[in-house]
């Protein structure tokens, strides 16, 4: 499946890597449909919806009858194709009608249009120029109308507010449940460069963030080089606390190698790949 | 039409083709913010906001089209807009609704019903059985006559052909 080197370091923090055949979930917009009526939608072209009981507005795909993109309803923009696990950052940072929310790596905008949903407005950072059309796309597609794009590097974002909640849901390498080819790619010189590139986000981010405001950390990887050590960075360096979190998931691991990390961090959450994809979150404060 | 320029999007106020576009399908004022060659509906707040953020904005609130080569091209999210207060519109059953999202013009067979003027060269809004606004395009063969044509021009199809 993949490198021994993984699978030995996950085996010892409790989990046996295994092959995972990935759910497909939706989220619906509910911008434009309310849940049943979308239920009963695609109840009449074949498919079958679960929901899932973790989130808001989060439906398993239990039959399809097609490719859920081909929909007209998916066309319509009436749902979003966003992992199970993928749509807890945003739940977890509980932005209200009141909050102005930065999200500081947007695209392709799963997270961003679920923010929108709930928030007064949205800035969306995205460093890459080639994903800013796809971001685009997915906010005309839902009809989103109060979001800001910017085409703008995280790491150099001076603005002149400061705001009372930050999503990083930062770029990370990645786990073997969302990319078969995976352990091909990866090595640990890589997930420790990444895991710079983190550091370099949170230390210009945390200048935009409001006293008492919060940062909802995440990533989509299963190495604590990017996940439980960030954070344990964050505490040390930036005096961040750890906030609890209200959400599926275990908790955060306090001891990944020899050195003992902050006992907070128990208070994160991360997702062995299972019946989602892996995923870290961790919910902090100034 | 208020018109809004804030000084921090370069914008143009050559607002023509952008009004005579709505004025084809309802008598309605939309105001909107130009970045570049681009329309966006958005609010007063969001437009304060962005002035904050000290970087170069590709996006602000919804898009509702585009200027090229002097001539607008509405965005999908406009039609939507526009659907919900414009009477010049052709609904088109499932099979036409499926043609029409891969880009195929509307015949006689897809057409359930229409409203507005019926005349070669008039523009319609395409609505589905749902009453879901699909797209627009332009009466190629009169609406009344025995062979009904509606040329495509833009569908939500779209959506899945730019990614």
């Amino acid at each position: 499946m993949f490198q021994n080197e993984f699978i030995e370091r996950y085996k010892q923090w409790g989990f046996n890597a295994k092959e995972v055949e990935l759910q497909e979930c939706i989220r619906v917009n509910t911008v434009k449909i309310t849940e049943e009526e979308l239920i009963q939608r695609l109840k009449k072209r074949g498919f079958e919806l679960e929901k899932v009981k973790f989130l808001e507005n989060g439906y398993f795909v239990k039959r399809a009858k097609h490719s859920l993109s081909a929909l007209q309803e998916y066309l319509q923009g009436f749902f979003y194709i966003q992992e199970a696990a993928a749509q807890l950052p945003a739940m977890v940072l509980n932005a209200s009608s009141e909050d102005i929310v930065l999200d500081c790596c947007a695209s392709p905008g799963g997270k961003t249009t679920q923010l929108a949903v709930k928030a007064k407005a949205v800035i969306a950072l995205e460093s890459q120029h080639n994903r800013i059309p796809a971001l685009l796309n997915n906010i005309e597609r839902l009809s989103i109308k109060n979001t800001i794009v910017c085409n703008t590097d995280a790491r150099t974002f001076e603005p002149d507010m400061k705001f009372k909640k930050i999503l990083i849901d930062a770029p990370c390498s990645g786990n073997y449940a969302i990319d078969r080819r995976w352990s091909q790619k990866q090595s640990l010189a890589n997930i420790k460069a990444r895991s710079e590139i983190q550091k370099e986000i949170l230390s210009n981010i945390i200048n935009c963030l409001e006293d008492n405001g919060e940062i909802v950390y995440s990533t989509c990887s299963l190495e604590p080089e990017e996940n439980e050590m960030i954070v344990d960075w964050m505490i040390k360096e930036l005096g961040m606390k750890v906030l609890d979190i209200d959400c599926f998931g275990e908790k955060g691991i306090t001891k990944p190698f020899e050195t003992e990390l902050d006992k907070s961090i128990e208070k994160c959450r991360r997702i062995w790949p299972g019946i989602t994809q892996g995923f870290f979150i961790a919910r902090l404060q100034l | 039409m208020a018109r809004h320029n804030t000084g921090i999007f370069h914008s143009e106020v050559t607002t023509m083709n952008f009004e005579s576009f709505i004025s084809k399908f309802a008598g309605i004022v939309i105001e909107y913010i130009k970045i570049g060659n681009k329309y966006f509906l958005a609010d007063a707040s969001l437009t304060e906001l962005a002035k904050k953020l000290n970087t170069k904005t590709e996006s602000i609130g919804l898009f509702l089209g585009e200027e090229k080569n002097e001539k607008f091209m509405p965005s999908l999210a406009l039609l939507e807009i526009l659907a919900k207060v414009s009477d010049e519109k052709v609904i088109v059953n499932n099979i036409g609704e499926l043609d029409f999202l891969y880009k195929k013009d509307i015949k006689k067979r897809h057409i359930k019903g229409f409203s507005g003027g019926p005349k070669e060269g008039f523009l319609k809004l395409v609505l589905n059985e749902s009453d879901d606004c699909i797209g627009y395009g332009k009466i190629s063969k009169d609406l009344n006559s025995e062979t009904p044509e509606l040329a495509n021009i833009l569908d939500r199809g779209n959506f899945l052909r730019r990614e």
